[in-house]
């Protein structure tokens, strides 16, 4: 009888008795993650870490226990407690709420990113511009969801934050939200990092509903060659620029252009092979996995998490929209000489959303090749996402 | 900015505030980059005519130094052929390779294709002054 009550007693005190629900249905989404990840290949670096953080702090959720109030999340505070005490995961988070984890990842895809193609046609550096309506949009929408009975509404921090999804890149979305609201950590990363791993299935309908047959098949002209003494200004001069104009964007900018420097100056390939490499690998582990256990069931489960996806949605529509109308612009000033699909892949989500245009441009026209235009593009949202979180930064940083 | 920025410290933001910062932001975003066009442009354009210069005066000092072999060349031939074969009648072997060369190179004929039989000095009866 003794072996049938220790066993009860055993049940009882596992999680199997004791998880909330919330955990479970957090299990849930990690398992779909999972499978986005696994199965349809979307993303999947990012995603598999995300997804088993999330399952490991919903199974454990100690281990992201914060004994010493370290962040922002609730907890006890353990009178005498040690930095070590802390979870494993919360040690790890350290280095995304400091910020460091997002500018070591750009550093890896600055050293990743070639700007040949921006640098052969800067009007490219508009569409990356254009791309980012959907940070405001999806700004206005959080203010507006104040309206909502019985919502108590987003603070002007929070709204910046959770538009910041629109930007469609990650480390800017954790580097932002991190400083302006780092309770929504959890919902924002996960929802920035879902949305661009579903890019292939956001994108196409909005390109095709704003674009005329006849515009998608249009071919582009080959792009010049870019010198090498162009690809080593370029990233000196942004950094200048960028850090003189919005300082608040220098880590983030400063950190791509160094990147691409060690890429590009032909003097540290061992730097370069490190950083986009070894470097960003070891950090994607550390952030995802991070990241992931941000989303607790009991504390992410809630209605702001519901509305934080069905903005950054909104937001990821109207950044397509706004790239996408703005290259018919182009097309229409350049007499026929842009094809529209590339002004989607002005959302940041490197290389998926250039692959999105060359994909969708090949269907209506399969001599068509946009990879390489579509890229200029692409390059320049993640310049355009950067200095749009700058400017969230300097207005509404404490 | 030191005004807008204290301005929103507190989270507290109106929906008019709002979409004056959603139009300013986007106009920030689109300015800047627009700036970083410009730039990359004009970067170009300094780098594409420092490098032409370069080409050109790198060409140039090619074509001086290819000329000057050429000539070198012509003038060894030519004395060589001058003082081999042909028959000098009031000239010395120098005067007469230059001649030779000189006839070459305006008859774009190359040197070993010519025979010269003699090189003989005519005088001349106005003599330069």
């Amino acid at each position: 009888m003794s072996i049938i009550t220790d066993i009860v007693e055993i049940f009882r005190q596992s999680g199997f008795a004791n998880l909330p629900w919330q955990n479970w249905v957090m299990l849930l989404v990690s398992f779909v993650l999972f499978y986005f990840a696994i199965e349809k290949k979307f993303e999947p670096l990012l995603l598999v870490p995300i997804a088993f953080g999330m399952l490991l702090v919903n199974v454990y959720p100690s281990i992201m226990a914060d004994p010493l109030m370290m962040s922002s999340y609730t907890g006890e505070v353990v009178e005498g407690a040690h930095w070590y005490d802390a979870g494993v995961l919360r040690l790890l988070y350290a280095g995304v709420k400091s910020s460091v984890f997002p500018c070591l990842i750009f550093l890896g895809v600055g050293a990743m990113t070639d700007f040949g193609p921006l640098l052969a046609n800067p009007s490219s550096l508009l569409l990356g511009a254009a791309a980012q309506l959907g940070i405001y949009v999806a700004f206005l929408v959080s203010i507006v969801s104040g309206l909502i009975p019985g919502f108590e509404g987003f603070t002007a921090q929070e709204a910046a934050s959770i538009a910041i999804i629109g930007g469609a890149d990650g480390p800017t979305a954790i580097y932002t939200t991190g400083k302006l609201a780092p309770q929504l950590l959890g919902p924002i990363a996960v929802a920035a990092y879902s949305y661009m791993a579903l890019i292939p299935m956001i994108q196409p309908p909005i390109m095709r509903m704003l674009t005329t047959k006849k515009e998608r098949e249009i071919k582009m002209t080959q792009l010049r060659e870019v010198r090498k003494t162009e690809r080593i200004v370029f990233p000196i001069v942004v950094t200048i620029l960028v850090a003189l104009i919005i300082p608040d964007a220098a880590p983030l900018v400063g950190m791509l252009m160094l990147g691409n420097l060690f890429r590009e100056c032909g003097a540290t390939e061992r730097l370069s092979d490190t950083a986009q490499n070894a470097l960003c690998n070891i950090v994607t582990i550390m952030l995802g996995v991070s990241v992931g256990a941000t989303a607790e069931g009991t504390i992410f489960l809630s209605v702001k998490t519901l509305l934080i996806i069905f903005i950054g949605l909104i937001a990821f529509c109207f950044s397509t929209a706004g790239g996408v109308i703005f290259a018919k612009i182009m097309n229409v000033v350049s007499k026929g000489k842009i094809n529209p699909l590339i002004g989607a892949a002005g959302v940041s989500a490197v290389p998926m959303a250039a692959r999105v245009a060359q994909t969708e441009g090949r269907k209506y026209n399969p001599s068509n090749y946009l990879l390489m235009h579509a890229m200029g593009p692409n390059v320049a949202g993640v310049i355009g996402s950067a200095v749009a979180a700058g400017f969230l930064l300097m207005m509404f940083g404490k | 900015m030191i005004y807008f920025l204290s301005a929103y410290a507190d989270g507290n933001i109106t929906l008019r505030d709002a979409l004056f910062v959603s139009i300013k932001g986007i106009l920030i975003v689109m300015i800047i980059l627009a700036v970083v066009a410009v730039m990359v442009q004009i970067l170009s354009r300094i780098i594409r005519r420092i490098r032409k210069a370069a080409y050109e005066r790198a060409d140039r000092k090619a074509a001086k130094k290819a000329a000057e072999q050429t000539a070198q060349a012509k003038a060894e031939a030519a004395t060589a052929n001058a003082s081999d074969e042909v028959e000098l009648i009031g000239t010395d072997e120098k005067t007469a390779a230059v001649i030779m060369a000189i006839v070459s190179d305006e008859s774009e004929i190359p040197l070993e294709r010519l025979k010269f039989n003699s090189i003989k000095l005519v005088e001349s009866e106005d003599k330069p002054i």
